[in-house]
C-alpha cells in the first residue's frame, strides 16, 4: 500500500507543459515536462489548438455578463445612475479572456502579455502557486528570448539558454 | 456569489433554455428576473457560449483524455461552469469569479429539476425544439427557487 | 567671428592651467554613476548589445566578418579604457605595462574588474610550441552572451568578439599589436558546467616577441 500512495505524491504536485502563442494565434514554443500527464500529440495538433484557443480565448473576453454591449446602453446607464459622469473619463480595464481553465485531470492556467503573447501552462490541479511559476516563466521568457539578438519577434522560439533554464526552474518545482 | 446566468443545449446543440439573474442595472432591458430571450443579443450569446464550450470540451479531451471533463474557466469577470451529461445534455453556468465550483449545483438541477419536470412530464416532447416542453412552471419555479437559495 | 571674440579671451584667461581640485581628483577619477556600487542595470544593457549585434549583423556575408564588426565596435573602448584605467591607477604604478605578463595581468584585473565587476577566471599560456605568441584569458560566463542563445547554424559565432575587440584596443594602445579572437568552449570537456564558457585567444605580432626577447636578456 505505500508504493501507491508515494505515487500520488509525486504527481500531486507537477507542472505538465507550456505552450507560448503568439499575438496571431500561432504556435511559438511548446514543450511537455512531464510525461503522462497529458496525452501526447503531435505537433500540428498543437499548432490547431494554438489557433483554437487564440480564437476562444477572444471569445471569452466577449462573453463577459456584466458588459452594457452598446454604447446606446451605456448612455442609458450613464444618465440614469449619479456620479457616472466622472467615471466615464476613465477607461474601463478591457475584459480579460479566459484566465484558469479548469478539467477533471489537469488546470490550464492562461497569462496574456501586454503584447498579446499567451502563455499556457499546464499543470496538475493541486499544484499551488502556478502564478508565482507564471511569473518566473515570464521573466525567463523575457531574459533568454527577448534579450537575445538572434530572436525575430513573432517567430517559433529557438533559444538554447531558455530551454535549458525553463526545463532546471521547472524540473526543480516538479521534484520539489 | 452571484449566478449570472444559465444556459441548457440539447445534443443537437441548440440552446433549448436560458435564464438570466443579472441586477437590474446591468441589465439592459430592464427588466429584473427576464428571461433573456427579452434581451437582444441573447440569442448571439447562446451561440457564442456554445461554441467556446465546445470547442474547450474537445481541446480537454485531446490533451486529458476521453475521460477527461472540461469543468470551469474564469476570466477576470466571470466564471462559467459546465457539465454534460451522459445523454450529451450540456448544462452552463456563468457566475461570478468567487464562486466556487458549480459542477455539484449542476447535477443537482439536472437530477431534481431536469429530470423531475421535464423528463418525467408526460407532456413534455422527447426533442425540445425551440426550447418545447422545457419552459413548464413546474421546471421554472424550481430553478428560480433553487438558484435564490444558493445566493 | 565676432561672437568668438570674449569667449577665446575668456577660456584664455582660464588657460593658466588646468584647475586641478586640491585633493588631486578629477572627474575622470570616479565614474559618472556616483551610486555606492557604480553599477549600470544588466538589462539595459542587455538590450543595448542586442541591437548591436543586431546592427552588426546587417549587410554581412558571413560569421567572420560578423565576428570581425562587433570585433571593431570594441576596439575604440579598450583603447580609451587604457588611459582611464592608468589615470585611476596612485601615481606611483601609473605606467603602462611594458611586459607580456603585465599587460595580460592587467587586462585580467584591472580591465575586467571595471568592465564586468569581477576578475577573469584565468590565464593560459598555449602550450604549443609552435605558436608560442599565443595567450589565453579565459572567461567562464562572460556577462556580454549572459542572455545569448546562438542559433546552431550559426554555431562558430561567438558575440564576446566584442569583449575580444576591447581586449585588442588595449594591447594596441599598449604598443603590443595583437590579433583578438573569442572562442567558445564550453560543453566541451568541462562538460555542462560552464556551457558559455570562453576563451579570449590573443595573439601578439612577431615584433612584441622581439622585443620582448630583447628586454628579457637586458
Amino acid at each position: 500500500m505505500r508504493l501507491p500512495s508515494f505515487e500520488l505524491y509525486i504527481t500531486t504536485r507537477t507542472v505538465f507543459a507550456l505552450i507560448i502563442i503568439n499575438k496571431a494565434g500561432g504556435l511559438i514554443y511548446n514543450r511537455t515536462f512531464h510525461d503522462g500527464g497529458l496525452n501526447k500529440i503531435s505537433t500540428n495538433d498543437y499548432l490547431v489548438l494554438a489557433g483554437t484557443f487564440h480564437g476562444v480565448h477572444a471569445i471569452t473576453a466577449r462573453l463577459n455578463p456584466l458588459q452594457p454591449r452598446t454604447t446606446t446602453n451605456r448612455a442609458s446607464l450613464s444618465s440614469t445612475t449619479t456620479g457616472a459622469g466622472a467615471g466615464d473619463l476613465v477607461r474601463p480595464e478591457p475584459p480579460s479572456g479566459l484566465e484558469v481553465l479548469e478539467t477533471e485531470n489537469f488546470r490550464m492556467q492562461c497569462f496574456t502579455t501586454l503584447t498579446g503573447i499567451k502563455f499556457l501552462l499546464f499543470a496538475d490541479t493541486t499544484q499551488a502557486n502556478v502564478d508565482l511559476t507564471m511569473r518566473r516563466v515570464y521573466d525567463l521568457y523575457t531574459d533568454y528570448v527577448m534579450k537575445n539578438p538572434f530572436y525575430q519577434l513573432e517567430m517559433p522560439v529557438r533559444c538554447d539558454m531558455f530551454d535549458r533554464r525553463l526545463g532546471s526552474y521547472i524540473r526543480e518545482i516538479n521534484n520539489r | 456569489m452571484v449566478v449570472y446566468s444559465f444556459y441548457i443545449f440539447d445534443r443537437h446543440t441548440e440552446c433549448i433554455y436560458s435564464k438570466s439573474w443579472l441586477p437590474p442595472a446591468h441589465d439592459p432591458t430592464g427588466a429584473p428576473n427576464s428571461v433573456t430571450a427579452a434581451r437582444p443579443s441573447s440569442s448571439d450569446d447562446a451561440k457564442l457560449i456554445f461554441g467556446t464550450v465546445f470547442s474547450l470540451r474537445n481541446m480537454v479531451r485531446k490533451l486529458g483524455g476521453d475521460d477527461d471533463a472540461f469543468v470551469s474557466y474564469r476570466t477576470a469577470q466571470y466564471k462559467l461552469h459546465f457539465y454534460e451529461t451522459a445523454s450529451n445534455l450540456r448544462l452552463v453556468m456563468l457566475t461570478d469569479t468567487a464562486t466556487l465550483s458549480m459542477r455539484n449545483v449542476l447535477h443537482q438541477i439536472y437530477i431534481n429539476l431536469w429530470v423531475e419536470y421535464v423528463v418525467k412530464n408526460p407532456l413534455s416532447p422527447v426533442e425540445h425544439k425551440g426550447g418545447a416542453g422545457v419552459r413548464n412552471e413546474l421546471f421554472e419555479l424550481g430553478l428560480d427557487q433553487f438558484i435564490r437559495g444558493l445566493m | 567671428m565676432a561672437h568668438l571674440g570674449p569667449g577665446k579671451a575668456a577660456s584664455s584667461k582660464e588657460q593658466t592651467g588646468l584647475r586641478y581640485p586640491s585633493n588631486g581628483k578629477t572627474i575622470y577619477h570616479r565614474p559618472l554613476n556616483r551610486t555606492k556600487t557604480a553599477e549600470l542595470s544588466q538589462s539595459s544593457f542587455a538590450y543595448l548589445f542586442s541591437e548591436m549585434v543586431s546592427y552588426a549583423q546587417r549587410r554581412v556575408t558571413g560569421i567572420q566578418e560578423l565576428e570581425k564588426r562587433l570585433n571593431l565596435q570594441g576596439h575604440p573602448i579598450g583603447l580609451k579604457l587604457l588611459d582611464l584605467l592608468l589615470t585611476r591607477e596612485p601615481p606611483r604604478s601609473q605606467t603602462r605595462p611594458l611586459t607580456i605578463i603585465a599587460l595580460l595581468h592587467f587586462i585580467k584585473i584591472n580591465l575586467w574588474t571595471h568592465l564586468f565587476g569581477r576578475q577573469a577566471d584565468r590565464l593560459e599560456k598555449s602550450s604549443n610550441p609552435d605558436t608560442p605568441d599565443e595567450y589565453m584569458i579565459i572567461d567562464n560566463e562572460p556577462l556580454v552572451n549572459a542572455y545569448i542563445s546562438v542559433p546552431r547554424e550559426m554555431s562558430q559565432l561567438n558575440c564576446a568578439a566584442f569583449v575580444a575587440g576591447i581586449i585588442e584596443g588595449v594591447c594596441d594602445g599598449a604598443m603590443f599589436p595583437a590579433r583578438v579572437t573569442a572562442h567558445s568552449v564550453g560543453g566541451k570537456e568541462e562538460g555542462e558546467m560552464w556551457p558559455g564558457k570562453t576563451v579570449f585567444l590573443v595573439k601578439f605580432q612577431p615584433e612584441v616577441l622581439e622585443r620582448e626577447a630583447l628586454i628579457g636578456k637586458g
